[in-house]
């Protein structure tokens, strides 16, 4: 498993981000940097605004206020279809509830991630089955999303965030929606990613994730963020 | 009761779009079904609808007043085997005099003295004008295309009459007379008979109808009766026209219904099937199952009624201008201020369409009914068993860009849904494929031999109601045409009625001289005459009296007989004509004149010009420019219309499926954009998932519309009596199936558009953080 942006330069840089919903404040002037090759907890109550926050990095949503830069790329200014293939290029994204196609088995939900990039189907099967050996889910790559466990779909899903080569691996709760078992199980694939390079941003509220697998913790509350700590690595 | 009226409410509320969208499919589907169904009402038995609206006469009977007094016929119809009687009514024969304006009457009129319009038989539709009442008053019977202009002008009378002012135009279905005068008037035009109008009970037949009238005059003196006539034979002649309407309007109708109630069903079962969830969620709150159908047929019958009312109201209007263009031609058999929606299609449409919309809407509601309530909670949001997933991995594995091979998996993920897209789109096709062959025959129909002249000379003219003769003879005439800047060729034509020998028809000899003997008509079998003693004969004529190309007839006119070979067939819907070279119509009437040349312009002359030279040259002609054909316009005008109309609401269908497709897959489009799926290929997958039903509804719209094309046109033309020529009805050709191929896709392109940039549009933030 190849990642890229290993050398320690900021990768991510928030310049005081708001994001309003109508009346509602969601980030009320966040700033924050994130280097290359960090794992980056962000941890708070419900609705204190980490999944939008997430949502900006992952040029998801656009912020009403402030910069966000990722890669030299300033998030807010880029179009649609820029946006679309900014998210290819330089993001994963996996999220609470896996959010697989029901309609297409594990393999076919990795590999389509990199046929929209124009990769002919039959390379983006080669590297999904790559990741699926990796992962260890090769045998359960013709399954179909409603048969697979949570921990399946969840790595399934971390299959699909990285079938591109992302500079940035974002996660909204992933173990959230799992199994304590399953939970273990998807941390470790997330350190393991981390140990080889792979820059990690991931929201939770499962202290015992953000301890295991994180290298440093934002403490996030009413949109702001509240504190940050270095982590030492879990045994 | 109020809880149920509250969610029900906060549900319209809440899916705004939807609720749109079911009351505009309503809306427009409830106005195809009226205008479908006041077409199959008007078109099932035109005549019959406006008899019956007259009190029409079963049987005119025409008395000899030296034989039966009116008091003797008077007690006559009073027996009991009669229905209705009106009458009896003084009735004179008067001649007009030979050039004076006769108001399109002919020259021998039948005059009936009359009280009024109205009565237990025979109500006369006065559409202009009053009544007589006076002496010196008379009411001509003409249909409401007429000028009511005349009224005021004099009808004069031959043979010292008086002459009468016209105060009212009325029309009679039945033709019991062109004329009607006060009682008083009556015996100054010298009445020699005494016209009696009857209803019976049993009027199935000819023989039943002759039965009843021998019953009710077997007690009268004989031979008091001196004419009589059914019902029966005038609504054979009326409604020729309306006949060949009537499979093609049949054919729109019964399109027009399916493709509404299809629609209807898709929208308001797909409707209820999409919120499953929030059934889930009510039945939580603790709704019961009862409650939560309740609550589902009242957020679908809100907009479906308002729909329904404002489709009927709009369908009212559309159909009136509509079914006056249809039906307001000369023969149709419609009377004035005739052409409206019964009031049985406002009744079925204003309680069918709710009722479709309520049973489609039953069925899944009562599925909901017996879900419980975690299913249905999780039927929007846990993961289900994937769908068709052979068709979707050999999809993923194609070479096809992946927008496009995800959207074309889409519809087998939701079968039921794509196949009533798939049907509604497949009746629109059908509609499309239909109308474009039938536009394309009666194209060919209206323009055949268009070019052969462009503008028509007759030799009259009338003027302050006196006839105006030319002042150059027929030779000089025909000379001076051709010379007139412009000219081409000039053809004359002249008419005259022979008798066929043996048989009882009358035949109208139409005699031409000149460049070109065919002018506009269409041969069907045989060939033009090329000699003297040769007749080319219409369609009707040949089927009528049994004759064929290559059989020998004689025609009589006079002391005079010609035998004559049937050298071809013409498309022609009149019985009686039949033409010839100018020797053979001269050696039966050798004094007769061209009544008309036809003039072929040259290229690029102006046919305005040259009629006002003609008539600048000589004032006792009235030169006519060819207008276009008003038949044809109006089957080719309808049928763009209805198309349109049909095709619009097909693609209604495919906006809703598209709308609930991209509904229900919030979830994956906001994951697909998540993972860099662009706008645009957003666009294309919602696209091509419709873009497939648009191509496969077209495999199999295009031959079911050329099916049906087979089975109207052949019954149009025989209801005229034509036969077409098969270059008509060649309509089938690679560049118009092509057109037609691509009609499901528009429909479905065009339907799917909008949902789809909707659905390029969405924030995927805002989708992912709801799900």
């Amino acid at each position: 498993m190849t990642v890229e942006d290993s050398s320690g330069e900021v990768v991510v840089r928030l310049d005081g981000v708001h994001k309003e919903y109508g009346e509602t404040t969601a980030l009320a002037g966040v700033s924050l940097e994130i280097r290359a090759g960090e794992a980056v907890a962000v941890m708070g109550p419900s609705g204190c605004g980490k999944s939008t926050l997430l949502n900006m990095i992952a040029g998801l949503d656009r912020p009403t206020g402030g910069t966000v830069v990722v890669h030299g790329e300033n998030v807010g200014e880029l179009s649609e279809k820029g946006l679309a293939l900014y998210r290819r290029r330089r993001i994963g994204m996996i999220f609470q509830f896996f959010n697989l196609i029901d309609d297409l088995s594990a393999l076919d939900n990795v590999a389509l991630a990199a046929q929209l990039t124009g990769t002919p189907a039959r390379q983006a099967r080669r590297r999904a089955l790559e990741l699926f050996d990796e992962l260890g889910i090769g045998h359960r790559r013709n399954a179909y999303p409603a048969v697979l466990s949570g921990g399946e779909r969840q790595r399934v899903a971390v299959a699909r965030a990285l079938m591109n080569r992302p500079a940035l691996l974002l996660a909204d709760e992933p173990t959230g929606a799992l199994d304590s078992r399953s939970g273990e199980q998807v941390m470790d694939l997330l350190l393991d990613l981390n140990q080889i390079g792979q820059t990690l941003i991931l929201v939770t509220h499962d202290e015992h994730l953000a301890r295991r697998c994180a290298s440093r913790l934002v403490e996030f509350a009413d949109g702001r963020v509240t504190g940050e700590h270095t982590l030492e690595p879990s045994a | 009761m109020r809880g149920v009226w509250r969610a029900a409410r906060a549900a319209v509320r809440r899916r705004r779009l939807q609720t749109l969208v079911i009351a505009l499919v309503t809306l427009t589907s409830t106005a195809a079904t009226v205008v479908a169904l006041g077409l199959l009402d008007a078109a099932s038995a035109p005549f019959d609808k406006a008899f019956g609206r007259q009190r029409g006469p079963h049987v005119t009977a025409v008395f000899d007043p030296a034989k039966v007094s009116a008091p003797q016929l008077a007690r006559a119809a009073r027996q009991p085997g009669v229905a209705a009687a009106a009458g009896p009514y003084a009735q004179a024969t008067v001649e007009l005099p030979d050039g004076a304006m006769n108001f399109g009457l002919g020259t021998q009129i039948t005059v009936v003295g009359r009280a009024g319009p109205d009565g237990p038989v025979d109500r006369l539709d006065l559409w202009a004008g009053r009544w007589a009442t006076r002496p010196g008053e008379v009411v001509l019977n003409r249909q409401s295309d007429w000028t009511p202009d005349d009224l005021g002008k004099r009808l004069p009378m031959s043979s010292g009459g008086p002459e009468l002012t016209v105060v009212g135009f009325a029309f009679d279905l039945s033709r019991t007379a062109d004329a009607w005068v006060a009682p008083r008037q009556i015996d100054a035009l010298e009445p020699t008979a005494t016209q009696m109008l009857f209803r019976f009970p049993d009027a199935s037949s000819e023989d039943r109808l002759r039965a009843q009238l021998g019953t009710v005059t077997e007690r009268l003196p004989a031979d008091a009766l001196t004419a009589s006539r059914t019902y029966l034979t005038l609504k054979h002649q009326v409604s020729s026209s309306a006949r060949a309407y009537t499979p093609y309007l049949m054919a729109f109708g019964i399109l027009g219904i399916a493709v509404a109630v299809l629609i209807v069903a898709n929208v308001v079962s797909g409707a209820v099937i999409s919120g499953f969830r929030h059934i889930g969620v009510l039945k939580a709150l603790g709704f019961t199952p009862g409650q939560v159908v309740a609550v589902y047929l009242t957020m679908i019958s809100v907009p479906a009624v308002v729909g329904c009312a404002l489709g009927t109201l709009l369908g009212n209007v559309l159909a009136r201008p509509f079914f006056e263009f249809v039906f307001m031609g000369p023969d149709a058999g419609v009377l004035h201020d005739d052409v409206s929606v019964a009031a049985w299609v406002n009744a079925v449409t204003l309680l069918g369409m709710p009722a479709v919309c309520v049973l489609a809407a039953l069925a899944p509601a009562l599925r909901a009914h017996g879900m419980s309530a975690a299913r249905a909670i999780s039927a929007g949001s846990a993961p289900r068993v994937g769908r068709a997933l052979g068709i979707q991995r050999r999809l993923a594995g194609s070479r096809l860009p992946r927008s496009v091979s995800l959207g074309m998996g889409l519809p087998f993920a939701r079968p039921g849904r794509s196949v009533l897209t798939l049907a509604a789109v497949v009746l629109g096709v059908t509609t499309v494929t239909f109308a474009t062959g039938l536009a394309t025959t009666m194209d060919r129909f209206g323009n055949a031999g268009r070019d052969a002249y462009q503008v028509t000379v007759y030799a009259s003219s009338f003027r302050h109601g006196k006839e105006i003769e030319p002042q150059h003879d027929d030779r000089e005439l025909d000379t001076l045409l051709r010379e007139l800047p412009g000219a081409g060729e000039v053809t004359a034509r002249a008419s005259v009625d022979v008798r066929l020998t043996g048989s009882a028809h009358q035949v109208t000899l139409e005699g031409r001289r000149g460049d070109r003997l065919r002018l506009d008509g269409v041969l069907t079998d045989g060939r033009w005459m090329r000699a003297s003693g040769e007749i080319v004969a219409g369609s009707a004529f040949l089927r009528q009296n049994g004759v064929r190309v290559g059989e020998r007839v004689s025609l009589e006119k006079g002391g005079r007989a010609e035998r004559v070979l049937v050298v071809g067939e013409f498309m022609e819907s009149n019985a009686r004509v039949v033409l010839s070279d100018w020797p053979t119509l001269t050696a039966l009437a050798p004094a007769e004149r061209p009544i008309a040349y036809h003039v072929a312009l040259r290229d690029g002359a102006d046919p305005a010009a040259y009629a006002r030279a003609a008539r600048a040259a000589d004032t006792g002609v009235t030169p006519d420019v060819r207008g276009s054909n008003s038949v044809t316009q109006t089957i080719v005008g309808s049928a763009s219309a209805l198309t349109l109309m049909l095709a619009a609401v097909a693609a209604l269908g495919v906006f809703n499926t598209a709308v609930l497709n991209t509904r229900d897959r919030r979830r994956d489009l906001g994951m697909l954009k998540s993972i860099g799926m662009t706008p645009r290929q957003v666009t294309a997958m919602t696209v091509t998932s419709m873009a497939v039903l648009g191509a496969l509804g077209s495999l199999l719209g295009i031959p079911l519309g050329m099916a049906g094309y087979e089975l109207v046109i052949p019954r149009m033309a025989d209801a005229v009596d034509i036969t077409l020529p098969p270059w008509m009805t060649d309509v089938w050709r690679a560049p118009a199936l092509t057109g037609l191929a691509l009609t499901g896709l528009l429909i479905a392109v065009l339907g799917a558009y909008v949902p789809a940039r909707r659905a390029a549009r969405l924030t995927i933030g805002e989708v992912l953080r709801s799900e």
